[in-house]
């Protein structure tokens, strides 16, 4: 055994991880041939389709936060799609018009002893991407007006939507048959084989559903829209500021999750050649989520796990289990083992393992990331030591050539409720000037910011940028035309290591879509090489304090170094301007002077720079330009020394003895 | 019946599943005001508060519609059931605060509202698997009286329905108002940092949102037994929906606000019900939550708790 284990060790990571998906396919293919049991096969393939369905709200809760309570309703939407075009449920009259989709083997002529009649027999091959289609549609329909939402409102919405299906399924009984449910649902064929009832070519197709959801999740995760998604899950606020059109990528992500349900109810319904209301409840949804929930959210070989051993869970140990019980209640005359159901506790058990899992496992069986063990002294100086201002990455910005105003503010007033944090505030930012804002606590200055990028509303005034208007955009767009800012409070996404940070920080300059990502032709490949490259270029700037940490998650970094990744996924954004919100806070002198010897740098580099900072000594080093607010008012503005002497903005800092020491 | 008194029966019945719903949808308020955490626990708090309720007025000997009590009696068996029921429920609801949220507290993303589904399905399966599937007979001690309202009937359980209600709103209403632990709670719903560097113990007041929220849905569930004579494991889901909506329509974190929309959400459901056919009572419902999240998320009367970013 120990010798086994040593074997394996000696196997690189990436070559057991092919042997382990090797062995696995081997067992997947073989397994209802040597296990001749139809009861056994039909369990794996009814895992096969939850595994499916696990697969697409991995996408929706998983990838990208967003918590669906009525993903069955989606599978319903597939589900009676297949149902009603393929049983004699609804048989409009015959005449001509049909007879091209005949020819097409879409419908044929019946005649039950009265007119002629169509019957419907869509081909199972393509409802099932039909019925994706659909149900991504209705992902649209449902999630455009509450994906604006706040997160949790949405679980309530899917809820009801989840609800409501299963109650126009029963209610329209003309294209359904209500709460009797649609029968005689044709079964698949395949080059005129017909699937019949056994369940073994049931279970392969299934498999080659699962197969084909796990590749296309894996590509969609490792992805610029993967990417995007998980900045999502976990920054909002950031991930609109870096450039992430929040509203369409949630879409995507609903609808993508959706097209996977869809899909898995045509599977589903021509398996059972049935379809009632009650195969789509909330019980259903639930299910799922407990799936998710138990083999890791985010994590595609997790949910398909956990999938697995729910479903067999059900179907093979809690029989067994009831069994035993009995058996053994039998044995010790005890009344309660003899009656004890488990199979029917099943829905208490999904209970239990939801709470229980949030409870002491949140990350699920197989967690969507590992953290990364610490770094060894030797792999901390693997890159040199990098002091002063960044080296290399010219051209990271440019300046452009007719000199003018990069950014103009003029009139610029935020309330919020009655608090004015601005008021007619006037700022100008030349083209490749480095402009600092100063001001006490509350003075407005983050308020500046979050205006400038789009974060809160204005009520009067105007923002242009180079020229343009940029006020009432939203964050991303303004992101796109090269505004780029860093946060007070830190916003990273913590659970992503630095590298994906710094890629998702180039998200609004790669094309790639969702097509793109899951086909990934040599252009997309190109372009996330280039991408990599890019942003391992930009973490090089920072040499041996981020260099070495390139793949751990951000939430383990110094606070310093997670700063810098601040800076460093800014700076991934291509920005022409770069807001720098209090970038030496918390920093002690030696790594202030690093940082502000690295913003020098910056501009040099061709950037232009606003900044907010405290540390005065920084602002004269790097300002040609300070603005002083106080109240929400700008109060001075000028070169660094001459704002230094100015009364007013002494008194603003330092109140009345301020004033006396300066006339001392 | 002319239709005016058709309508005027639906207003009648309407007021009482909107009492219902109000005292539901004030727990969803006041855990949301505080926490943002939309609790999913409560649907089935209310229904295990209904099998409580149920349990208490068996013990007086009450089973069926058959026995009547007046006078004396009804009052103090009815006063009991409520109190018992209350009680119980809010110890669920501290309950579940206590031992399965407060130590998700800090964590971000959906973790907390995940158990409160998980444990909201426990509930519900734990009734399924103790008193079975089938509804029961939920006993009415009160005498059938009945008032005539023009061509409407007014019974005496409606009107004792909408006094218990009102009653319990008033008396929340005085305790977030008026007393300390109340000012607590709207102060830390405003800011929870800032309520508890100026002393408030932010940990009772949460419980004490909870202990609130579950014991008037306790109540709720109580007036869900006296107004259909039965209950069921399956009804938490359904007046669970309709509470939430109604705090959403009053605005979520507002305490008069979810009166009110539990008010509003009983008389659309027992007139749009009567107009459009009760099949499609829940798609109403339903099409009025997203309709209000999507136009005024705020609710009729704005959010209590300014939100936080």
């Amino acid at each position: 055994m120990i010798r086994l284990r040593r074997c394996f060790a000696g196997i690189p990571a990436a070559r057991r991880r092919q042997l382990g998906l090797l062995a696995l396919t081997v067992f997947i293919l073989v397994f209802p041939l040597v296990h001749d049991n139809d009861a056994d096969i039909d369990s794996m393939a009814n895992a096969a389709a939850y595994a499916t369905l696990a697969l697409g709200l991995n996408i929706v809760v998983g990838f990208a936060g967003l918590l669906d309570l009525g993903y069955a309703a989606f599978f319903a939407i597939g589900a009676y799609f297949y149902g009603v075009f393929t049983s004699f449920q609804v048989m409009p009259l015959w005449s001509d018009g049909w007879a091209p989709l005949a020819m097409l083997g879409l419908v044929e002529k019946i005649n039950q002893g009265g007119p002629d009649l169509v019957h419907f027999t869509l081909s199972f091959w393509l409802a099932l991407p039909a019925a994706a289609l659909l149900a991504a549609g209705f992902g649209v329909l449902f999630g455009a007006p509450t994906l604006r939402l706040r997160g949790d409102y949405l679980a309530i919405v899917t809820l009801g939507f989840g609800e409501i299906v299963p109650i126009v399924a029963r209610n329209a009984e003309s294209v359904t048959n209500g709460a009797a449910g649609l029968n005689g649902v044709q079964a698949p064929r395949l080059f005129g084989w017909n699937f019949g009832v056994d369940a073994t070519p049931y279970y392969y197709a299934g498999m080659v559903l699962v197969a084909l959801l796990i590749f296309v999740s894996i590509r969609l995760r490792d992805s610029r829209i993967g990417r995007a998604w998980m900045a999502i899950r976990e920054d909002e606020v950031a991930a609109s500021a870096m450039g992430i059109d929040l509203v369409r990528l949630k879409l995507l992500a609903f609808a993508t999750g959706a097209a996977f349900a869809g899909a898995t109810g045509v599977f589903y319904v021509a398996k059972l050649q049935t379809a009632t209301p009650e195969m789509f409840g909330f019980p259903v949804s639930t299910m799922v989520l407990v799936m998710v929930v138990l083999g890791g959210m985010g994590s595609v070989w997790g949910v398909v796990l956990g999938a697995a051993v729910l479903q067999l869970l059900q179907s093979w140990f809690l029989p067994d289990l009831t069994e035993w019980c009995h058996a053994l209640g039998a044995l010790v005359g005890n009344a309660w083992l003899q009656r004890v159901d488990f199979v029917e506790s099943v829905e208490l058990i999904f209970g239990v393992i939801l709470v229980a899992m949030m409870l002491f496992r949140r990350e699920g069986l197989i967690p969507a990331t590992r953290p990364a063990p610490a770094l060894s002294f030797a792999a901390q100086h693997v890159a040199g030591v990098q002091r002063g201002g960044f080296v290399g990455l010219e051209r990271i910005g440019q300046w452009p050539k007719g000199g003018g105003n990069a950014l103009e503010i003029s009139g610029l007033t935020v309330r919020f409720g009655g608090l004015t944090a601005l008021s007619n505030v006037t700022l100008t930012v030349p083209a490749g000037g480095v402009v600092a804002v100063i001001g006490p606590n509350g003075s407005g200055k983050s308020t500046l910011f979050n205006a400038i990028t789009g974060l809160v509303p204005a009520q009067a005034g105007g923002i242009r940028f180079e020229g343009k208007d940029i006020l009432g955009l939203k964050p991303h767009d303004i992101l796109r035309r090269g505004v780029a800012r860093t946060f007070q409070n830190i916003r990273l996404f913590p659970n992503l290591t630095v590298l994906e940070n710094v890629l998702i920080g180039q998200h609004a300059r790669l094309a790639t879509g969702p097509v793109g990502a899951v086909l990934r032709l040599p252009r997309t490949r190109a372009e996330e090489a280039t991408a990599v490259q890019r942003a391992i270029d930009i973490i090089a700037l920072f040499g041996n304090r981020l260099a070495p940490r390139a793949g751990q998650t951000v939430s383990g970094l110094s606070y310093a170094n997670r700063r810098r990744v601040e800076v460093a996924r800014a700076l991934a954004t291509r920005p022409r301007l770069l807001l720098l919100d209090e970038p030496t806070a918390g920093m002690n002198p030696a790594e202030t002077l690093e940082l502000a010897e690295q913003i020098r740098s910056l501009h040099r580099l061709g950037l232009t720079i606003l900044l907010i900072e405290h540390k005065l000594d920084v602002v004269t080093r790097l300002a040609d330009t300070v603005v002083v607010l106080d109240h929400g008012g700008k109060i001075a503005e000028g070169p660094p020394d001459e704002v230094r002497r100015n009364e007013q903005v002494l008194r603003a800092y330092l109140g009345r003895a301020g004033r006396a020491a300066a006339d001392a | 019946m002319t239709t005016f008194d058709l309508f005027l029966q639906q207003v009648i019945n309407g007021l009482s599943l909107g009492a219902m719903y109000a005292l539901l949808a004030l727990g969803f308020t006041l855990v949301y005001g505080i926490l943002e955490l939309i609790n999913f626990s409560h649907f089935n708090v209310f229904m295990v508060g209904s099998f409580i309720a149920l349990w208490t007025l068996q013990q007086f000997g009450l089973s069926g519609q058959e026995t009547i009590l007046v006078g004396l009696p009804l009052a103090g068996v009815l006063l009991a059931a409520f109190a018992v029921t209350m009680l119980a429920t809010g110890a669920i609801g501290v309950g579940i605060e206590r031992f399965l949220l407060r130590p998700l507290r800090n964590v971000k993303g959906p973790a907390a509202m995940i158990t409160t589904i998980g444990v909201s399905y426990i509930l519900f399966n734990l009734i399924l698997l103790t008193v079975g599937a089938d509804s029961k007979n939920f006993p009415n001690p009160l005498p059938p009286l009945a008032f005539a309202v023009g061509g409407a009937v007014l019974r005496l359980r409606e009107v004792l329905i909408w006094i218990v209600a009102t009653l319990l709103m008033l008396a929340l209403t005085f305790f977030v108002q008026r007393t300390k632990l109340g000012k607590a709670m709207r102060a830390t719903a405003q800011d929870p940092e800032a309520a508890r560097m100026m002393g408030v113990e932010v940990d009772r007041v949460i419980m004490t949102a909870f202990f609130l929220g579950s014991a008037l849905a306790g109540a709720s569930g109580l007036i869900f037994g006296l107004y259909y004579n039965f209950t069921s494991y399956l009804i938490g889901f359904n007046a669970g929906l309709r509470g939430f909506t109604a705090a959403v329509l009053g605005g979520i974190g507002n305490v008069p606000g979810a009166m009110l929309g539990g008010v509003i959400i009983g008389l659309v459901e027992a007139i749009g019900g009567q107009l459009i056919g009760t099949a499609w009572a829940d798609v109403i419902i339903f099409a009025i939550l997203v309709l209000v999240l999507v136009f005024r998320p705020a609710g009729l009367l704005g959010r209590l708790a300014p939100d936080r970013s």
